[in-house]
């Protein structure tokens, strides 16, 4: 994965923006409680396999916008061993727009799918 | 090549310089916290590491400072701070609409409550900084005056954050998010160097100190313009509607007089021109508050 060519880097980049907040979301939604940066850097580096599709620090301004937009939740305590750490949780509204989300996505691929496969249509 | 976590902040903060100090602070604190935890973690799972090829593999699965500092500005033009949400639409309103419009604005609500509490924070703020300074003062020549200055200039950081929170809130100023970490690896009497030698504490200081005056003025000036716009508006209810001459009528020289009817309703058009005007008040006032909350509460010198 050293070296990625840049096409591919840059199609991997434009297809992570908006991927990356499901993910995020949908990590959230099922760890069920709070959860620090590290910790759903970890996760989301587990699922992910071989590709590297997202960096991992390019997922914690995703955290922040999501904060934002009042997606999540977080506080900030203190940890024994080192810095403190932010840990994130879910709110209602990012319960719901994670359903939502998780609908379109279904559509999407379900599109992508039967583009690349170059369904017959008659 | 990256040799330390500091090292890697510098370069990260380098990268971001042209941009908004609290995504400067945001990004550098987010940096430490991941860099720190998967660092530790590196050299706990794989003893036999190095610690250069420990960071460098940290480094590479967080990003390098510039790939780091570009997916912080993508977000961020895409996220508006708290209450100051821009309608975009708002340019193309007629002059009447735009000058009422600001009724439906939730940031000059938000504004004018700012100026409303800004009495209360002010006095709080100026009693803590004014009695922490001289019982720092009183006990400095005994050596626990030290340690409570210390507590105390650490305390004025935890006012400067919570008086950031309410203005990012109220204001719609992006503030910084958290406390910046100090170096682990200081031992207490540098720390206490760091802190009394950064000018970020100091300017933090004075802000809370001249707080007070500015919030009795704003709290002053906006209870009164408040006042008598609500006057002047409800006066034609109380004399036309209600005839409650006890309040309607006013004394001078002995000789008792009230408005002509008529006039009382010309009265409150002007309240509701005077409650209007001061919303747009309120909203350009606390526009120049954030500015000054932004250029004294958040460090510009990290790293």
């Amino acid at each position: 994965m050293d070296d990625i060519n840049p096409a591919d880097k840059k199609f991997l980049k434009e297809l992570s923006a908006g991927i990356a907040a499901l993910v995020l979301l949908s990590v959230l939604d099922r760890a069920g409680q709070p959860v620090y940066g590290y910790r759903i850097a970890k996760i989301v580096e587990f699922n992910m396999g071989s590709v590297s599709m997202v960096k991992q620090g390019a997922l914690y301004p995703v955290l922040r916008s999501l904060e934002n937009n009042g997606l999540l939740n977080s506080k900030v305590e203190p940890s024994v061993s080192g810095p403190p750490r932010r840990y994130y949780s879910m709110t209602d509204l990012g319960r719901q727009t994670l359903d939502h989300w998780t609908k379109i996505w279904g559509d999407t691929k379900d599109f992508v799918d039967s583009a690349l496969k170059g369904v017959d249509h008659d | 090549m990256i040799k330390s976590i500091k090292e890697y902040l510098h370069q990260l903060k380098n990268q971001l310089v042209n941009n908004d100090p609290a995504i400067i602070q945001d990004a550098l604190s987010d940096a430490e916290e991941h860099l720190r935890d998967a660092y530790n973690n590196a050299l706990v799972v794989y003893p036999n590491m190095s610690e250069e090829e420990a960071l460098a593999q940290v480094i590479e699965k967080y990003g390098t400072p510039d790939e780091v500092a570009s997916a912080y500005r993508e977000i961020e033009v895409r996220t508006p701070p708290a209450l100051a949400r821009r309608k975009t639409y708002t340019e193309k309103r007629s002059s009447f609409a735009r000058f009422f419009g600001v009724y439906a604005d939730s940031s000059a609500w938000g504004a004018l409550l700012y100026m409303i509490i800004s009495l209360g924070t002010g006095v709080a703020y100026f009693t803590w900084t004014v009695t922490g300074l001289s019982l720092s003062a009183g006990l400095m020549v005994l050596i626990v005056g030290i340690f409570v200055f210390g507590l105390f200039l650490l305390s004025v950081r935890g006012l400067a954050l919570i008086e950031g929170r309410i203005v990012e809130g109220l204001l719609g100023v992006r503030m910084p998010t958290r406390p910046r970490f100090s170096d682990k690896t200081l031992g207490w009497w540098d720390r206490f160097k760091n802190l009394f030698t950064d000018g970020y504490t100091w300017s933090a200081m004075i802000y809370m100190l001249i707080h007070l005056p500015i919030g009795v003025f704003y709290f002053s000036l906006f209870i009164s313009l408040i006042a008598t716009s609500l006057w002047a508006i409800l006066l034609p209810i109380f004399q036309v509607g209600l005839s409650w001459d006890r309040i309607t009528s006013f004394t001078i020289g002995g000789t008792s007089y009230q408005f002509p009817d008529w006039f009382t309703f010309v009265l409150a058009i002007a309240g509701l021109l005077l409650l209007t005007t001061t919303l747009h008040l309120a909203k350009t006032i606390g526009r120049w508050q954030g500015g000054l909350a932004k250029s004294m509460l958040v460090r510009k010198d990290t790293y």
